[in-house]
């Protein structure tokens, strides 16, 4: 893996697989969207205009209105922020602590890994998504609190996987004579270890996104959303009481959710192949 | 073997014992004080708050009020809700029915057809079928459950008006014996059918590729050159080679039975313990939250470690990690 990428060579392997060159035309078309968004809204989606549950096309709202009178087209555009912001900021938080987690187990081995390994398993198994509800209900439902609950409930599959790198790394040669030149344990993890160990947490952090932009979504949904933001999981969930009569707010933003959770899979399935030392040796 | 049950048994208990230790946390955590709101807004006089901390046993060290609360535990009480002043135990034991109803069936019916969705995949690996099904098992994937419900209830409900969407049976028609049944079984289809095709992908992914993987291994090779039919192959080495896999999601599915369903069930308004939760949201409830919490990864534990241990007895290449 230690091989540097040609500019050639990145963008065979991108297009070589379907799924990640999906996933990364989806992003850049996401994060186009969270660009362009004050000019691609028709109006302000935090503005309360006087056209109530409006159907679609009526009165210039290309998708309707919600009961307060907010444009449902640009809240859909407005929300991909929302969303975004969760995936990426959770998933570094999970990201960062299952590394140094995760690595600090697999280089030192011995009676911590034993330990910090049984906590890992231990946190595998609670149920994440009541611990995050649980917390949200007592300490307030700002996206902040939304963000960092996520993120440190859902680190204990990225320490697995790094620590499986870490174990394997240390008994290679490259590490073993950096040890012999006399850098210290923490030069070596943050140095050798974590830099050359850490391409199969990228790929599980950007699954973990999607499961970061569900979980919004399933709190918004419950209520427990940051009332002071546009959301889609809250767009659904003020748009339940209307299902029958004014489809259209809860429709748009689920398919919303839909695209912006698949792209994030696509990404993290492609880049799982090719990352995945598994996969790369296996290929060609 | 003994070994390893021994050690599984260990995590099992060493989780329900951090389960009890982050509740306990978040409590002590959480913004507001119980004994400022026991004393009301009026009263501010030393004496009776520390009177008030002595009886709660307050005034103890950390480490022996979390003692205290595991003792607590220990008996059975998990809390008492503070809205509907009862045993949050009793409350879950009264709803969870429903739940698990709902989440077997679905569970059941998702494992059966995305096993054989994915079997039938990787035998025709590239063609039309492979591709729709794999492009529908990641869309599908992609969904948030309760929206697909709402889709469900616009499209069966009020377009077509064929299925009910609320509730667990028509509580006004009183009906009883087999028309009961039948009713029961109208209300079950639309959450039966979200859950079922929101699990469903998990399954068709993990049966397509394991099939996959040991349709490339060198001793089916090897009976093919030997000259056995296909046929024969495929039931008598992939199959039972490549469902190892299925029965271990199957088997963790079940631990996270209760929590897969909750949201689900507020959809449909299925009298089960999403309610209970959702309720408890709206109302501020708590104890009922911490208690439900409570409960469920307590269950997780425990099925997590029945399904490890009836696993290890199938598959030896487990005990002797």
């Amino acid at each position: 893996m230690d091989k540097k990428y040609s500019v050639k060579r990145l963008w065979k392997t991108i297009t070589g697989d379907g799924q990640l060159l999906a996933g990364i035309i989806g992003i850049l078309l996401l994060l186009l969207l969270i660009v362009l968004a004050p000019v691609l809204a028709t109006e302000n989606p935090y503005h309360f205009g006087e056209d109530v549950l409006v159907g679609l096309g009526e009165k210039g709202h290309i998708l309707g209105t919600n009961h307060m009178g907010q444009d449902i087209y640009s809240m859909v555009i407005y929300g991909v922020r929302t969303s975004l912001q969760v995936a990426v900021i959770s998933a570094l938080i999970s990201g960062v602590l299952g590394v140094l987690v995760g690595g600090v187990a697999g280089f030192f081995g011995g009676k911590v890994d034993a330990v910090v390994s049984e906590i890992i398993n231990v946190f595998m198994m609670l149920p994440s998504f009541f611990l995050i509800l649980l917390v949200i209900a007592l300490f307030g439902n700002s996206l902040y609190n939304v963000m960092i609950v996520i993120g440190i409930t859902t680190w204990p599959s990225n320490a697995k996987l790094m620590r499986a790198q870490a174990l394997s790394l240390r008994e290679r040669t490259f590490v073993k004579s950096a040890t012999a030149m006399g850098e210290t344990k923490t030069q070596i993890l943050f140095k050798y270890i974590i830099p050359n160990g850490i391409f199969p947490v990228i790929a599980n952090t950007t699954m973990g996104m999607s499961n970061a932009i569900l979980t919004e979504a399933g709190l918004s949904f419950l209520g427990l959303g940051d009332p002071g933001i546009i959301s889609w999981g809250q767009m659904i969930y003020t748009g339940k009481q209307y299902i029958t009569t004014a489809w259209w707010i809860s429709v748009f933003a689920g398919i919303a959710i839909v695209i912006t959770v698949l792209v994030f899979y696509l990404l993290g399935d492609g880049l799982n192949h090719v990352l995945n030392p598994k996969h790369v040796n296996g290929r060609e | 073997m003994k070994r390893f049950v021994l050690r599984r048994v260990f995590t099992g208990i060493l989780t329900i014992i951090i389960v009890f230790a982050l509740n306990f946390v978040v409590i002590k955590m959480a913004p507001g004080d119980p004994i400022t709101t026991l004393m009301g807004k009026e009263n501010n006089s030393p004496e009776l708050r520390a009177a008030l901390e002595e009886k709660y046993g307050f005034d103890k060290p950390l480490p022996v009020q979390f003692a205290n609360y595991l003792k607590t535990a220990v008996k059975g009480d998990l809390g008492t809700s503070i809205i509907y002043n009862r045993p949050v135990s009793d409350m879950i034991a009264e709803k969870v029915g429903a739940t698990v109803l709902l989440g077997l069936v679905a569970a059941v019916l998702a494992a059966l057809i995305g096993t054989v969705m994915g079997i039938l995949a990787a035998r025709h690996e590239g063609s039309a079928y492979d591709v729709i099904a794999s492009g529908a098992s990641y869309t599908f994937n992609s969904m948030p459950a309760f929206w697909l419900g709402l889709m469900l209830i616009i499209l069966f409900s009020s377009l077509l008006g064929w299925f009910p969407s609320f509730g667990l049976s028509d509580t006004r028609a009183g009906y009883t014996g087999m028309a009961y049944i039948v009713d029961v079984l109208r209300h079950m289809f639309l959450p039966v059918l979200t859950l079922t095709l929101v699990l469903l992908p998990q399954y068709f992914r993990i049966a397509k590729s394991s099939v996959l993987q040991v349709m490339n291994e060198d001793f089916i090779t090897t009976l093919r050159a030997t000259g056995m039919s296909e046929k024969k192959i495929f039931n008598k080495y992939i199959f039972r080679n490549a469902i190892l896999p299925t029965v271990t999601i199957f088997g963790i599915s079940m631990a996270y039975l209760i929590t897969g369903v909750t949201l689900i069930e507020i959809v449909f308004a299925w009298p089960g313990m999403g309610r209970l939760v959702m309720t408890a949201i709206t109302q501020r409830d708590y104890p009922t939250l911490m208690g439900i919490y409570l409960i469920m990864s307590i269950s997780v534990a425990v099925v997590m470690l029945i399904v490890d241990i009836v696993y290890a007895m199938l598959d030896p290449r487990i005990r002797y990690e």
